[in-house]
């Protein structure tokens, strides 16, 4: 990049309900910017305009370079949906593992000796022949980046750099960043002030569609009112109340909730994990780790019924041992669950209110009549998240950190008897992360729910978790 | 064996084929327990095969798949799918024995040599599934007296079947019991608990017969399923090509248009497909499609018409025996067209361009639905089974073609259904060539280019009120209702 990217009061519309407004905003050769603010504040946008996504109303945006590469959550979602739609398994009755990694690569850059380089850098080189249907969230991730560098972009965008990567990864990803920001132009979309990297030079804070401020992290005031912003008070929170009566039928308190005996999960070229034990008592909360690839997802599926091998394993799980004849609904009535992978299949036309509300039955989509007191519940729950003026917006309008946000309500809503969250801070911004832990905090602090909660972050410890099992991803 | 409808008196044939009716959601409060702690043994791990089968088991029953040896020992992909998803898999010798149910989700042109196999193997009264049933009806296989023969068909590919379970819901499904072969009445408690089982209950099942189901199968996969848009396409490009529409532009136009403009009659039948238009443009698809429903009807009777006396699956098996030498002939005389030949262009076509552009295709989606509508209705097919096997599922292939073009969704489709797409383009391209020759691009590829969008009113009232009033449309909205009514809660 050798000019200026000059942005002079531009109003860029996105689609009906979204547009930055009134922009100003001017990148300079050897800049390295970071884009912060809370979920729906159009962090998302703006690095998205510039890529040249969105139409400008007013003003005038300068300077774009040809070729931005561009990690998101947003092109990590629309390569899972491309792969959904090449899933010919209906029209050749072969049943698709998804492209190989390899494949994906080749589709950008024909250069193979850059092509390993990078895969190398990355450390996914031994996954070339995978399936894209079998890598972890983590290490679809990795693959993105590597497909934004192999195109030899003019400048990298990345929403969410350490999203979905473990705590062994981030400073790996972190340094090659830093390494590739000496002569790649690059803007950062920062969701946490913590995973800010030192070599962000710059940053831009957004509020409703506006740029905020700009702050010189060189500058050590500004960058103690930042964080000063940044600090939120989520002190009196009070969970909505479960429905009486209508939640799932209780369950004998001598028994483990969860019991795992030996468990594996194997594919004919791939051993996840084996001679697996895990015993949850009810009250028992566990806080689930391991790098990514260690089989976390897959164990946690197990559990919830999700994965197809919870059949030929040991599994007694909320009452029922797997495969003695009860159906998935007798396993997931007693179960809320949040993960990233839930977030990708959660795609149906829907309100914002009734995604709150299917969490009542189990279902993606709501295909039953809800209650009055359902609808109550799910106002206030839409309250507590600050989002009852979206109540019936459609979901898939919404940012993707305010449909996390959503989907975490949903799984609360009901008051499970085991509450499973993998990753729900995946993708969410300060404020919105803070505010979770501390409906988390309040459920451990309950007796009715068990909480599973995984995570990449230190920083995210919940207090009342006191049993840790850790998946060493040895194999 | 001979063809079983035949063997029938006329009484009969009428009764088989005017069976079919929703079932009260209230028939199915007991979900699959009536197979609960029996076996099921499903032979063939395709999309549909192992779809069905993990929907089966996560409603509690016990699911294993039956595979020849050879594909155990070689490891190949059925054995992989079924075994990667954690369930059982033995030979057939060793499996079917001991089940209670055998669900037979291997393609059509396989079932004879498949049942033929697995019949000696089953034990003393149990139950056969079949999800098609051509081979009962048309192949006249006869099934031991003390097994029970049922048919359990989602109306929807395998992925879907799973999606929709997946997410607490379920796909529209048509059930029916062979009453040759129902010896200790318990065909539809098998059936009904089968459809539960596959979360089918929750989008609406259908019972109908197998007779009701293969006839109308045939004629709606035949005429306007693929027959009609295999026409369509070839006559659509080469009419662009001819008036020198950028030929990218056009394979494209013709590719995903069908996908697009038949999204619209899903959610809202013909009546919605229409409403797409601008007013100029309705009133000029309605006369295109009238002209067309007169100029096709003679061929449209004369399938159903082959279908019903067999000569259409005589035909068919005459060709399987040759070892599909026509078949195989028309596929690579499709492969070799000029639309299947030119690339699509990247170019983005927005999505209401396609109905502007595409007024004729338009018209022949509205000609081919009403036709082979009204084909089978006259010929004593109930309008809901009617319905399903036009209007229903025309999306479903468009979305094939969308993907993969004509010469790839004949070669995956069923092979009846592959079959009758090539009789009925060999008849239809000669038929329409008159009707074509006065066609511009104004109807295909450029839109109509008026100054003015003004239409008489006494036509456009007189247009809309045929439309809507067309019996596709009032059995479309009862049908569509049943499962919106369930789907859609606002």
């Amino acid at each position: 990049m050798l000019n200026n990217i000059i942005f002079d009061r531009a109003c860029i519309q996105f689609n009906e309900s979204f547009s930055l407004r009134e922009i100003d905003w001017v990148i300079e050769p050897g800049q390295v910017w970071a884009i912060m603010g809370a979920s729906g504040s159009g962090k998302s946008a703006l690095a998205a305009a510039l890529a040249g996504a969105g139409r400008v109303t007013a003003g005038t945006l300068r300077g774009l370079v040809a070729d931005t590469g561009v990690v998101s959550l947003e092109s990590q979602a629309a390569l899972i949906e491309r792969e959904r739609l090449r899933d010919d398994s209906d029209i050749t009755d072969r049943i698709n593992e998804g492209t190989p990694a390899r494949e994906i690569l080749d589709e950008v850059c024909a250069n193979a000796k850059l092509q390993s380089r990078l895969t190398r850098l990355f450390g996914i080189d031994s996954l070339l022949d995978r399936g894209f249907g079998k890598l972890s969230t983590g290490e679809t991730r990795k693959l993105l980046f590597i497909r934004a560098l192999a195109s030899k972009p003019d400048m990298l965008v990345i929403d969410g750099p350490f999203e979905g990567l473990d705590a062994r990864t981030v400073p790996v990803i972190s340094k090659i960043l830093r390494n590739l920001a000496n002569d790649l132009p690059m803007v950062l979309v920062i969701n946490r002030l913590d995973e800010l990297p030192e070599f962000v030079s710059h940053i831009a804070l957004l509020e409703k569609g506006r740029i905020k401020t700009t702050v010189n992290s060189s500058d050590t005031t500004a960058m103690a009112a930042l964080s000063q912003l940044f600090h939120l008070q989520t002190a009196d929170i009070q969970i909505p109340a479960a429905i009486p009566g209508e939640s799932a039928p209780p369950l004998d308190c001598n028994k483990p909730l969860v019991n795992i005996r030996n468990a594996s999960v194997r594919y004919t070229d791939n051993l996840v994990f084996e001679n697996l034990n895990w015993r949850i008592e009810p009250g028992q909360h566990w806080q689930l780790t391991g790098p990514n690839g260690s089989g976390k997802t897959s164990l946690l599926n197990l559990v919830t019924g999700d994965h197809p091998q919870c059949y030929v394993n040991d599994i007694f799980v909320c009452g029922h041992q797997r495969g003695s004849g009860e159906s998935i609904w007798d396993i997931k009535q007693h179960i809320g669950y949040v993960s990233s992978a839930l977030h990708w299949d959660y795609r149906v036309s829907i309100s914002c209110k009734n995604v709150i509300i299917s969490g009542f039955y189990d279902s993606i989509g709501l295909y039953a009549k809800a209650t009055d007191l359902q609808q109550e519940i799910a106002v206030q729950w839409l309250e507590i998240l600050g989002l009852q003026a979206r109540a019936g917006q459609p979901f898939n309008q919404l940012s993707h950190g305010d449909q996390h946000l959503l989907l975490i309500a949903r799984a609360m809503v009901k008051h499970p008897h085991l509450l499973i969250l993998d990753e729900p801070c995946f993708g969410l911004d300060d404020l919105s992360r803070q505010l979770v832990l501390a409906l988390i905090e309040k459920i451990c602090g309950g007796s009715e729910t068990t909480v599973i909660y995984v995570n990449h972050h230190a920083q995210d410890q919940i207090n009342g978790i006191n049993n840790y099992l850790t998946l060493d991803g040895a194999t | 064996m001979a063809n079983y409808f035949n063997t029938l008196p006329l009484r009969e044939q009428l009764a088989q084929l005017g069976k079919c009716e929703f079932m009260d959601p209230a028939e199915f409060t007991d979900g699959a327990t009536y197979l609960a702690g029996k076996k099921l043994v499903i032979i063939g791990c395709g999309s549909q095969g192992l779809n069905q089968g993990l929907n089966l088991r996560d409603s509690g029953l016990d699911v294993s798949y039956a595979l020849r040896e050879a594909a155990i020992r070689d490891q190949r992909q059925s054995w992989k799918n079924a075994t990667e998803n954690g369930f059982t898999v033995g030979t057939p010798e060793e499996l079917i024995p001991q089940a209670d149910l055998v669900l037979n989700l291997t393609p059509d042109k396989q079932h004879s040599a498949v049942v033929t196999e697995t019949v000696p193997l089953m034990k003393k009264n149990s139950c056969l599934a079949y999800s098609h049933g051509f081979n009962i009806v048309e192949e006249g296989m006869q099934v031991r007296d003390d097994i029970t023969v049922i048919m359990v068909a989602p109306k929807c590919p395998g992925t879907e079947v799973r999606e929709e379970y997946k997410r607490g819901f379920g796909v529209p499904t048509l059930i029916a019991v062979h009453e040759d072969n129902d010896p200790r009445g318990e065909g539809l408690a098998i059936a009904k608990a089968y459809a539960a089982g596959t979360g089918g209950h929750k989008a609406g099942v259908l019972m109908s017969s197998f007779i009701a189901e293969v006839k109308s199968d045939l004629m709606g996969e035949q005429t306007i399923l693929c027959g009609m848009l295999q026409t369509g396409s070839l006559l659509c490009f080469d009419k662009m090509i001819e008036m020198n529409v950028e030929p990218g532009y056009a394979a494209k136009l013709v590719q995903i248009g069908w996908e697009t403009i038949t999204e619209a009659l899903k959610h809202g039948g013909i009546t919605n497909m229409m409403d797409r238009l601008s007013n100029p443009a309705k009133l000029k698809a309605f006369d295109l499609a009238e002209e067309l429903k007169t100029i096709m009807r003679p061929l449209y009777n004369k399938h159903m018409d082959d279908i019903m006396a067999g000569d259409f699956s005589e035909g068919m098996m005459e060709d399987w025996a040759n070892d599909d030498a026509k078949l195989l002939a028309w596929r690579k005389e499709t492969g070799e067209t000029a639309f299947e030949t030119t690339p699509a262009s990247d170019q983005e076509i927005p999505e209401q361009e396609y109905f502007d552009h595409g007024i004729l295709m338009v018209a022949m989606v509205k000609a081919g639905v009403e036709l082979a509508f009204e084909t089978m209705t006259a010929a004593g097919i109930k309008e809901e089974s009617a319905y399903y096997e036009s209007l229903h599922e025309t999306p479903l292939i468009a979305n094939t073609i969308a993907r993969k073009k004509l010469f790839e969704m004949n070669s995956t489709i069923s092979d009846t259904a592959e079959y009758g797409c090539y009789l009925y383009n060999h008849a239809c391209l000669p038929l329409l060539s008159d009707f074509m020759s006065r066609i511009d691009t104004d109807v295909i590829g450029r839109g109509l280019d008026l100054d003015d969008d003004g239409v008489d009113n006494q036509l456009l009232i007189e247009a809309n009120r045929a439309i809507r009033s067309h019996p596709v449309e009032a059995i479309g909205q009862t049908l569509r209702g049943y499962m919106s009514a369930m789907k859609k809660i606002t």
